[in-house]
């Protein structure tokens, strides 16, 4: 059973110095001939070698440190290592060919003075022609650190409690750099204590599979703290690797018999849709007991798809399941039920009574009804409140915001009180995100807020629209970037609506377009799929005269039917 | 152009869907945004099946893919015969 239950833990070093030091806790995977396995208690000792590194460059407790290097044991160690001085830090995304420097810098240079940041470690191996993206707050530095260390050392004996910061998480997209959320020990050891009991967690017969970005809360929390705090091995490549590569994913669970991973929504369709089936079909996923969808709204032809491609090499029905999670609660807020092997319970609801009263009616499915899939039960000390736009409460089956309490809530965004306040009134945190409950159990729609979620990715539309609109040709401010869920990729495509200075433009749209794509691409490294140039005054404007952005989308969508590819279960989301 | 390259330039331009497109074999692909990460996977199989080598995951990554002369210099550099 679950150790991590009976053992009195302050801190996550604490739980990591708790591990049996013999066994496996990271497998740095690169292919089926080269791979490092890294035991607990080597893991210690690199951890303990960066922190005398970092020590050396002056971080003391409570000191941010920004890790920026790429996906692996060094940047895990380092993050460990920053800990164990009582350190905060935080991964950022690894820089992207396709960004450019400036763009990169001005992000970089925000987010360091933001946190105040005393270091950004870098690699070794960063790239020459990307140091000039490394930008910094006035009171930062920069350091290199070597990967690896022989010294074992000692270090002073930590002063930190549950209540001490532990690191801070960040959202992608310069917009979600300036929000950077703060947890303690105490709330994550609190979140993981509940997860590890939700999951069943078992530290002798579990093992994680992983390509997430250790910069996103499913990477980092699921997939490395769980694992530290649970003393249970983590197989782990790159999210590039995986994303050129998808049967990699089915190899490495196939050899080493891992039992759990969290992916976002299209991995379930992407898998199967770009996989070749005789780069699988000797593979054997029989070991999983939970595959978790997790971060984007759930879809049901998703799951269906990757139960269906792969039952064939052992995918169990009831191993897919559902979770949903946020930075701002560390993790995960519901589970879906793991003991019972049916997975999470799909419902239908009647279309018509959806749209005009946004209630929940359960019909038998049918062309008239869409489909949803739970997201499971709250976990322990966790309440729930779905409430209107006037804030007011709703019953069982109304569709409303969705409010989270708990005890491992954040206590807000890192030297933002103004983010805070506009998220977290009276103990409860507006999620942004909607959704009803029904038979006790949560089922999400999808964002009330404009996020895009692009291949598991956070986008803000307002970082695209703030590029597109300084091209020259484009009327300042009047452009829309929205989110238009792709059915064929499982995730949605970035579609801007931008008008241009005048109606002669439009002769030259071909060319305006190709420098808009080209701009976006190199300002946030995310391929648009769609531009559309208008002529003025076409985009709809709020009373207060700025572009509102859902009536401008249902006006894009009325104009251009061709784009709402959206299969009948997303219609709402 | 090779055949070899002049097919993955006709495979790119469907996948991008854009026949008023141009492009040839130094038109950045990846880095001009025309094609998104998630593509990547169906230029590697393509690659894989035109040169008739197997590329290994892990000695990729996707500015080596951002032109087509790119794409079959990374084939030729880190290419193995396939099993």
């Amino acid at each position: 059973m679950n150790r991590f239950r009976t053992l009195r833990l302050r801190t996550l070093i604490d739980a990591l110095n708790a591990a049996p030091g013999e066994r496996v806790f990271v497998t740095a995977w690169v292919d089926e001939d080269e791979h490092e396995d890294v035991t607990f208690a080597e893991f210690r000792r690199r951890a303990r070698a960066q922190a005398a590194q970092l020590m050396a460059h002056g971080v003391q407790s409570g000191d941010r440190v920004i890790v920026l290097m790429p996906q692996g044991i060094p940047a895990m160690t380092v993050f460990v290592g920053a800990m164990m001085l009582g350190g905060v830090p935080a991964i950022l995304a690894y820089p992207n060919f396709k960004v450019e420097a400036a763009k990169y810098r001005s992000g970089l240079a925000g987010v360091t003075a933001n946190l105040s940041a005393k270091l950004v470690v870098i690699d070794n191996e960063f790239p020459e022609e990307l140091l000039g993206h490394v930008a910094l707050g006035e009171r930062s530095a920069v350091v290199r650190l070597n990967a690896e260390s022989d010294r074992d050392v000692d270090l002073p004996e930590l002063r930190i409690g549950p209540e001490s910061l532990a690191f801070i998480q960040h959202s992608a997209g310069t917009t979600g750099l300036q929000k950077g959320v703060a947890l303690a020990h105490g709330a994550v050891l609190t979140q993981l204590a509940h997860l590890a009991e939700a999951l069943q967690i078992d530290d002798r017969k579990d093992r994680v599979y992983s390509w997430l970005p250790l910069y996103h809360d499913m990477g980092l929390i699921a997939c490395f703290m769980l694992p530290m705090v649970c003393h249970i091995p983590v197989v782990m490549q790159s999210p590039l690797e995986w994303v050129m590569h998808p049967e990699t994913m089915l190899r490495a669970i196939t050899d080493y018999r891992c039992t759990l991973a969290w992916l976002p929504n299209f991995a379930f369709q992407f898998t199967p849709r770009r996989t070749r089936r005789e780069r699988w079909a000797n593979c054997d996923l029989s070991s999983v007991r939970a595959l978790i969808n997790c971060s984007e709204p759930v879809r049901t032809s998703s799951l269906q798809e990757f139960e269906n491609a792969f039952a064939a090499i052992g995918v169990r029905k009831g191993a897919l399941h559902s979770s949903y999670a946020m930075a701002e609660n560390v993790f995960a807020v519901t589970q879906s039920e793991v003991r019972v092997g049916t997975g999470p319970r799909k419902i239908w609801a009647d279309a018509a009574r959806l749209r005009r009263g946004k209630i929940i009616v359960e019909v038998d499915q049918s062309p008239n009804a869409v489909s949803f899939i739970s997201s499971g039960r709250l976990l322990p000390n966790h309440q729930l409140r779905i409430v209107s736009d006037s804030g007011q409460v709703l019953a069982e089956g109304r569709v409303g915001e969705i409010l989270i309490q708990s005890d491992c809530l954040f206590q807000g965004y890192y030297n933002r009180p103004d983010f805070t306040a506009a998220v977290l009134a009276d103990g409860w945190y507006h999620t942004g995100d909607l959704g009803f409950q029904l038979d006790g159990e949560l089922y999400v729609m999808g964002r009330k807020k404009d996020l895009l979620i692009v291949g598991g990715e956070n986008l803000y539309p307002q970082d695209i629209e703030e590029i597109a609109a300084s091209h020259p040709d484009i009327h300042d401010g009047r452009v829309v970037a929205m989110g238009i869920y792709n059915p064929e990729l499982g995730t949605e495509d970035v579609v801007i609506v931008a008008e241009l200075e005048d109606e002669a433009r439009l002769g030259r749209s071909a060319e305006i377009e190709r420098e808009i794509r080209s701009r976006v691409v190199s300002g946030l490294g995310v391929a648009v799929r769609t531009i559309i140039l208008k002529p003025p005054k076409w985009i709809v404007k709020s009373t207060a005269g700025k572009p509102a952005r859902s009536s401008t989308r249902e006006k894009l969508l009325r104009e251009h039917p061709e784009l709402k590819m959206e299969s009948q279960e997303s219609q709402f989301a | 152009m090779t055949p070899e390259a002049q097919q993955m330039k006709e495979h790119i331009l469907e996948l991008i869907r854009k026949p008023s497109l141009t492009i040839d074999e130094n038109t950045r692909l990846v880095s001009s945004g025309l094609i998104d990460s998630m593509a990547l996977v169906d230029l590697l199989v393509k690659l894989e099946d035109l040169t008739r080598m197997r590329i290994p995951p892990g000695k990729v990554q996707p500015k080596d893919m951002d032109t087509i002369a790119l794409m079959f210099a990374t084939a030729q550099r880190v290419g193995k015969p396939q099993k």
